[in-house]
């Protein structure tokens, strides 16, 4: 049982952070329809600027700001800088190609990718980069933390998780509630006829990019803080961020959402109960399964083509 | 007409979603007929034709080809069957040759396998050459305006109305029974409509077609039908002669609306 | 409006008048002087023209060059270009974008090695392994192109992807499969034979060398792919597969069966990889599972689309640019001219033999020279680094080269170009020809001090750019039909 609960705590932890990156890709594909294959390379660097901001201000270590407020600049530092990345990308690579045949900003998009990956192994090598240990009054960020039964669970999880789903909350509100999450649900299901209602459809989609970049640059930071992060990180966490979000339905933010964690669960539980040699097969195995007989994922819905 | 129609639908229905689009129909084409479909936007007419072509498949009712039932079958399939069709908003192959689009339908009709591509036998070269000469022998039809130098320019570089004519062209080279024409004169001007009446009175003439058309323009309705079948909604409202189904209230009431329908 | 009656038909379309007029449009899109009467004449050649030229090229090679260097280079050259005419029947005539094509290669690979190695103690004799591999990989083609009957576009591209995944998986962990010891695992697998035909074992070094034996067997696996595949081409299915491509439902409602020749593209094109794959792992003598990466799927598709996604001449011709400069870019000694060199050639191009350019290499020329001088007077150390040749100290009299670089200059200074870069495309001509100057300059820096220090992620930052830039600006590459394509 212990096992059980603490693969869970693991899960959650894990899948918080693949829905922001889920969410990034489902934000796109409704309103450009395009999977924005750089977008695991976005997450990327996301990690390196939470990183060059660490390193600005002291270290892990011994910081010159307090801990909670040097995680917030890091963390805000990620979503801004990898926000101004995704409108730079999305004017440059994409936007000139938005009325050329479908496998045209695809192919941009590996292009983008490939760029970023290695742009950031030519600045900063190769080899991996660790945050280091974060304190906190004394005790260390991953061993501090509540009990809750036999469970131990690190402050840093709980902040990893709360911050996850306090943007999760906040993109929700943003789309249900306000004209420009409206404008972006339009767009999203007839680009053409939204724009005939007025709505500039170039501001959608920079917005659009804007929030799914800044929610990529916020999971990037979280991920770095557990595990070291690389230039090469991009493409395996952008495949599985694109499963999560096949999973849960593309296109829907909710499925984005349930995709990753239930992501996050089934790998924390097959490389607990089996092995981590396999767990990446069984979740691709899985992905391909749910796109041959259920491309909606779980919570998107069916499209009508029209002849 | 003691023999079984050519093509009928027996209370075909299909909704998407909550939108019923097509509802109870019940329609027959028998051979050598033409038969036309009238409705304003919305009736379901391409809907009609996307059922009948096994893009859509109907949630109830029947589909008879020659007293087979097509339903479930794959559009490729339904044409062998003897179905061809144009499209109302144009699908030609754009970038291949004029000569290479009517070329390409030809392949159901046709059997040289990879093997004997790659070898290129004679068998399979034989083939070719009766390909080619077939697909001259259809853009032929259209006389003057597909002429010969044009078989090898690009799709894209034809006109409005001879991509349309193309259109039909391809369609005649899957040798079919019946040709199903998705509004074939939209869009052309007065001369132009003429020659496409007179075009659908040859291929059913000259050529033996069967013909079901959805047409708007009714000078080419008028002219061209044997029989005119009007929609509204999805459920057909009036069928019978040209004079019949133009003068009905119901059909004037669903193009003009109640008030014209009355003043008629 | 007159009624139709009234309206007289012309007497009959004006012979050479309306043919002249229907030509129009051909005429417009000839380029203008040498480069049109070019491109006229290869438009017009006969399709085996090309195929002459490759043969030819790659057979007199070994007679003008003895380097086994040279023919090592030729020779994966030779490789790389039938593997790109596999690429260009899925992409360019299916119109699939399979991002797993890699994998079929390293079916075709492993498959040769595990039937003639020590692995298994099995040594089949390579006219038996290697047809059997090609069959091998039609079915594995056929197999993964199954999901594609339901997928479009991006979600069939990410399946195949996955796919790529799930084989080199298997194959860096297939050391313990169930306890057996299949793949190799992640120290693949060695010892592969060489091929063996007529009775003899094809060595692959001969006297010291590389064989040249293997050159001309790669360039004949290239003729035949090349023939079989235009031959193809040219019949029944490979108008279904060009039909597919423009409008998969006209095909479909013209009696093509869509989805058996999708899989048909998928089967061939695999076929075509494995069959690459067998020469590959016998030349090599081994294979790893790394080798067969997402970035040698990156490269393949450069290849394809820099030469012309559906032209088989064009891949080829795609595989041998891209081929030889990822050779360059490998030393830095032999790219750093290079660069240079295409530098000004593509100056020249954009900016036509005008004054405007004269002007232009004049100015990048001043303003490094005055560059250069500051930076000395500042700090001496910051031109003093190392020049390796003659051409090279006369440059670094031009270029500030530091003899060390504080480790914010390298990330600085690229981003800043990359910025830069951008923020041409989006001046006003004016602006962009002064700015420009210092871009260039700023480009050489970059070149020499951040790029030229890792050649393996230039190569690849290389080809990331290619990618996106013909996409946006040339999508049909160098031989390539510019097409018309209704969205």
């Amino acid at each position: 049982m212990d096992t059980f609960t603490q693969l869970t705590l693991n899960g959650l932890t894990e899948g918080s952070t693949y829905a922001l990156i889920a969410l990034g890709y489902t934000l796109v594909y409704g309103v450009l329809k395009l999977l924005n294959f750089a977008h695991g390379d976005v997450f990327m660097v996301g990690s390196f600027i939470g990183y060059g901001i660490l390193k600005v201000l002291g270290g892990a270590g011994d910081p010159q700001v307090p801990v909670w407020l040097l995680l917030t600049l890091m963390v805000l530092g990620g979503m801004v800088g990898c926000a101004v990345l995704g409108v730079a990308i999305e004017r440059f690579a994409y936007r000139p190609l938005r009325d050329a045949p479908r496998i045209a900003p695809l192919i941009s998009a590996l292009g983008v990718s490939f760029f970023l990956a290695n742009s950031f192994q030519l600045m900063f090598g190769a080899q991996q980069y660790n945050y280091g240990i974060f304190f906190l009054d004394g005790g260390s960020l991953y061993t501090e933390g509540f009990n809750i039964g036999n469970v131990h669970i690190p402050l840093i999880a709980i902040i990893t998780i709360l911050s996850a789903f306090a943007l999760m909350v906040a993109l929700w509100l943003l789309v249900k509630r306000t004209r420009t999450g409206k404008a972006m649900r339009a767009t999203s299901f007839d680009r053409e006829a939204a724009a005939m209602m007025g709505i500039d459809i170039d501001r959608v989609i920079v917005f659009t990019f804007i929030i799914g970049s800044a929610l990529a640059g916020a999971g990037g930071v979280m991920f770095a803080l557990r595990v070291p992060t690389a230039a090469s990180i991009g493409f395996v966490i952008g495949l599985k961020g694109f499963t999560a979000a096949v999973i849960g339905g593309i296109g829907s933010i909710p499925g984005a959402m349930a995709g990753g964690l239930i992501l996050g669960f089934a790998e924390a539980y097959i490389a607990g109960y089996w092995t981590t040699r396999w767990s990446d097969l069984v979740i691709f195995s899985v992905l391909i399964l749910f796109m041959l007989f259920r491309p909606s994922g779980l919570l998107g819905q069916a499209g009508i083509k029209k002849v | 007409m003691a023999a079984a129609p050519l093509l009928e639908l027996r209370g075909v229905s299909l909704a998407f979603g909550g939108l019923k689009v097509v509802s109870g129909l019940d329609l027959h084409v028998a051979e050598g007929e033409v038969v036309s479909v009238i409705g304003p936007n919305g009736a379901g007419k391409t809907t009609l034709f996307n059922l009948i072509t096994g893009i859509y498949e109907p949630d109830e009712g029947d589909i008879l080809l020659n007293e087979r039932s097509i339903v479930g079958l794959e559009p490729h399939q339904i044409n062998r069957l003897g179905v061809a069709r144009t499209f109302q908003t144009l699908r030609l192959f754009l970038n291949m040759s004029v000569r290479e689009n009517v070329m390409a339908a030809a392949y159901g009709g046709t059997k040289a396998g990879v093997l004997r591509s790659m070898l290129r036998t004679p068998g399979m070269r034989r083939e070719e050459q009766e390909i080619r000469r077939q697909a001259e022998e259809h853009l032929s039809f259209f006389g003057e305006r597909l002429k010969g130098y044009r078989w090898d320019q690009p799709a894209y570089s034809l006109s409005y109305a001879n991509r349309r004519r193309l259109e039909i062209a391809r369609a005649m080279a899957t040798g079919p029974k019946i040709l199903l024409l998705d509004e074939p004169a939209a869009g052309m001007n007065p001369v132009e409509t003429h020659e496409i009446s007179e075009l659908i009175a040859r291929l059913r003439s000259e050529a033996g077609y069967t013909i079901l058309v959805i047409e708007h323009d009714m000078h080419v309705v008028e002219g061209i039908s044997d029989r005119v079948v009007a929609l509204d909604h999805g459920i057909k409202i009036v069928e019978g002669t040209f004079e019949k189904v133009a003068t009905d209230p119901r059909v004037v009431e669903a193009y003009l609306g109640t008030k014209a329908a009355v003043t008629k | 409006m007159s009624q139709p009656e009234d309206l007289q038909e012309p007497s009959g379309p004006a012979i050479g008048q309306d043919e002249w007029v229907a030509r129009h449009g051909e005429r417009r899109s000839r380029r203008s002087g040498w480069i049109g009467d070019i491109e006229e004449r290869a438009r017009r050649a006969p399709w085996w023209a090309w195929l002459v030229l490759f043969v030819a090229a790659f057979a007199l090679l070994p007679l003008v060059s003895h380097d086994g260097y040279v023919r090592r280079v030729a020779f994966e050259t030779a490789l790389y270009m039938t593997l790109a005419l596999g690429l260009n029947i899925v992409v360019g005539w299916g119109g699939l974008l399979d991002l797993g094509y890699v994998a079929f290669y390293a079916i075709g690979a492993y498959g040769y090695a595990m039937l003639s190695s020590p692995q298994f103690g099995i040594h089949l004799p390579t006219v038996v392994t290697v047809p059997l591999m090609v069959v091998v990989g039609a079915i594995a083609g056929f197999l993964v192109g199954l999901p594609s009957r339901r997928l479009i576009g991006d979600y069939l591209a990410i399946v195949t992807l996955f796919f790529l995944q799930i084989t080199q998986t298997v194959l860096v962990n297939g050391d313990q499969i169930a306890g057996h010891d299949l793949t190799g695992g992640a120290n693949g697998i060695i010892n592969v034979d060489p091929f063996h035909l007529f009775g003899h074992d094809i060595a692959v070094q001969h006297e010291g060398v590389f064989a040249v034996a293997y050159l001309y067997i790669a360039i004949a696996f290239f003729a035949v792919v090349y023939v079989a595949l235009h031959f193809l081409n040219d019949s029944r299915t490979g108008r279904a597969w060009r039909s597919l491509r423009e409008d998969a439902l006209a095909a479909e409602a013209m009696g093509m069966p869509v989805n058996l020749l999708k899989l048909m593209a998928f089967s061939f094109g695999a076929a075509t990889a494995a069959f690459t794959g067998t020469l590959f792992a016998a030349v090599q003598t081994s294979v790893f599972p790394l080798t067969f990466s997402f970035a040698l799927v990156i490269t393949v598709y450069t290849m394809v689309i820099l030469g012309g996604q559906g032209s088989l001449a064009g891949v080829a011709v795609g595989a041998i640019v891209v081929n030889v400069m990822l050779e360059f870019l490998r030393d830095p000694g032999d790219a750093r001219i290079l660069i240079y060199v295409v530098g000004v050639l593509a100056l020249a191009f954009a900016f036509g033999r005008t004054r405007k350019l004269a002007v232009l290499l004049a100015a990048v020329v001043i303003f490094g020279f005055v560059a250069h001088a500051v930076a000395e007077a500042i700090n001496p150390d910051w031109v003093a680094g190392p020049a390796a040749n003659g051409f090279d100290q006369a440059l670094s009299n031009w270029v500030i080269i530091p003899t060390e670089l504080a480790n914010w200059v390298g990330p600085v200074s690229y981003i800043g170009l990359v910025c830069l870069a951008l923020a041409l495309t989006l001046m006003s001509p004016g602006w962009r020809y002064v700015v420009l100057v210092p871009t260039i300059y700023l480009g050489t820096f970059v070149w020499e001090n951040v790029l030229l220090a890792q050649p393996d992620a230039t190569r690849y930052i290389v080809l990331g750019v290619m990618l996106i830039g013909l996409m946006i600006l040339r999508p049909n590459g160098l031989l390539g039909e510019r097409r018309v394509e209704i969205v």
